[in-house]
């Protein structure tokens, strides 16, 4: 096999392997977010929403489910490449990896893709409960892959950097609590940006998870506040800086090998 | 080079910020030894197994694994490898089978060679009712022999071997000896590191000492063992703090 050719066995392994980690713990890795999602959907949306009046004429549990799902997809893709980079880390599982000929970029995609496809199990598992609730429906269904598959992606991502910068599992969950959440809640998960005083609104325009909430919720109720070209940008912008940045810590062996 | 070695280190240094681990390392092993490669703990034993088999990067010099350099062509050369660490640098939760399941398939072997080839490993070093057994749950004599299973399963030309038989019991250990001195016969290079200077006595038929990164001593068994001395005293001798390192063959 030459260096330049894919190990497609390899990196097809790798995922499998990355699969049935996640699996092997079902109430941590799908179980959890999906609860935590149905008491969302079920307090803010179906509770709540009842005393709260229509957002861009829609019913606000239908304007809180993508949101929701996003946030959700979000966590679990985090979650996935994050612990999973750690863990072999900490337990030395990653120079099982290293010592084999997969590459640097095998070994990305490999834990990439499996962040993606965790990510996408507990979308999808979101949006059974939302068709539960009667609120889920599609006004643009490929938007709503393009924005599942895309922000899984950069979340898993982001969790590799998270896997490979992280020293203590304290630190694996700080970017979720000073990140992750403050940022989805202020990205307008479970009101419209509208409502927030001037300042925060020009906050939440350059808060990057505003344009992954309001892009799902385009794919799924038609209704958006931001602007769908610079939200897509923005995507493709961080996914193409996040991947450069493991890739060139990978390569440099950053916190993998010795 | 000679097309007939096994391993050849040239020049190899690594550093650890200021700590120099491994100094001017060379040497070359031929193809079909069973080489001892001693040393202290910290004497630089791991980091050059580190940096034949890719954990760990290197600041000079080369290697090369039956003449493929391990930088510039790492896929075929990690190929021709197999590495029986000692640590347990394993999956703990995941089971005897699917640690050589996987470890089969990272190395791009196809589920059809992989089944029958893991299947061979678990009867070979007895694993068979303890397949589908969590690692964490094994004793530590089974733990070796997972570890050596997976150092096997893509059938690697040079076999490095760390340690091998730490905290294996007597009987265990006369067994592994059995089956390295078989893998040895049938043609396999294997490289082995041990505290024990016995078992290196017994199994090997050249020997490396390496003190604080560099090599002071390189040659046959009967070279360390003249005059009716045990390698454990040349060792001794040679390992000593006191020591000049100048290398000695």
């Amino acid at each position: 096999m030459k260096s330049t050719s894919i190990n497609w066995i390899g990196l097809q392994t790798f995922v499998a392997r990355e699969m049935q980690r996640c699996f092997r713990v079902p109430v941590q890795t799908i179980i959890t977010p999906l609860l935590s999602a149905l008491f969302y959907i079920f307090i803010f949306g179906q509770v709540l929403g009842k005393t709260v009046q229509n957002i861009g004429g829609i019913p606000y549990i239908n304007f809180v489910l993508p949101g929701v799902l996003m946030m959700s997809v979000i966590g679990a893709a985090f979650a996935q490449t994050s612990s999973s980079l750690y863990f072999h880390r900490f337990t030395r599982a990653i120079e099982e990896i290293l010592v084999t000929p997969l590459s640097h970029f095998e070994m990305i995609i490999g834990y990439t893709l499996g962040g993606i496809m965790r990510g996408v199990v507990v979308g999808a598992g979101v949006l059974v409960i939302g068709v539960l609730f009667g609120a889920a429906g599609f006004a643009h269904l490929w938007w709503f892959f393009f924005y599942t598959v895309t922000i899984s992606t950069l979340f898993a991502l982001l969790g590799v950097l998270a896997g490979l910068w992280a020293k203590s599992f304290e630190q694996i969950a700080a970017p979720n609590a000073f990140i992750l959440m403050p940022l989805s809640f202020l990205g307008g998960v479970f009101n419209s940006i509208a409502m927030y005083p001037p300042a925060l609104q020009v906050f939440a325009r350059i808060n990057p998870f505003f344009y992954f909430v309001d892009g799902t919720r385009y794919s799924m109720t038609g209704v958006r506040e931001g602007n769908t070209v610079l939200g897509v940008f923005i995507i493709f912008a961080i996914i193409a800086l996040l991947a450069a940045l493991v890739g060139y810590l990978f390569h440099k062996g950053w916190r993998l090998r010795a | 080079m000679s097309p007939m070695n096994a391993l050849e280190i040239s020049h190899l240094t690594k550093r650890y910020g200021l700590n120099i681990a491994v100094d001017d390392l060379s040497l070359s092993i031929k193809k079909g030894e069973f080489f001892g490669f001693l040393g202290k703990n910290g004497a630089g034993k791991s980091t050059t197994i580190n940096a034949i088999t890719g954990i760990a990067r290197f600041d000079e010099g080369a290697i090369n694994v039956f003449g493929v350099d391990v930088v510039k062509d790492y896929r075929n050369a990690r190929k021709l490898v197999g590495l029986a660490p000692q640590e347990f640098n394993i999956d703990i939760f995941a089971s005897p089978r699917k640690i050589l399941h996987f470890m089969g398939g990272f190395y791009g072997m196809s589920r059809t060679i992989r089944e029958p080839r893991i299947n061979e490993l678990l009867k070979r070093f007895d694993l068979e009712s303890h397949a589908e057994k969590e690692f964490g749950m094994l004793s530590g004599g089974l733990k070796r022999r997972v570890l050596l299973a997976r150092a096997m399963v893509h059938d690697p030309e040079l076999l490095i071997l760390d340690e091998p038989t730490a905290g294996v019991d007597v009987e265990l250990r006369h067994e592994l000896w059995g089956y390295l001195q078989e893998l040895n016969e049938a043609g396999k290079t294997i490289i082995l590191t041990s505290h024990y200077l016995e078992e290196v006595e017994l199994l090997c038929s050249r020997i490396a000492i390496i003190n604080k990164g560099k090599l002071v001593a390189i040659g046959d068994k009967s070279e360390f063992t003249s005059g009716g001395k045990r390698l454990e005293h040349r060792y001794l001798e040679l390992t000593r703090d006191d020591v000049d390192n100048k290398t000695t063959k």
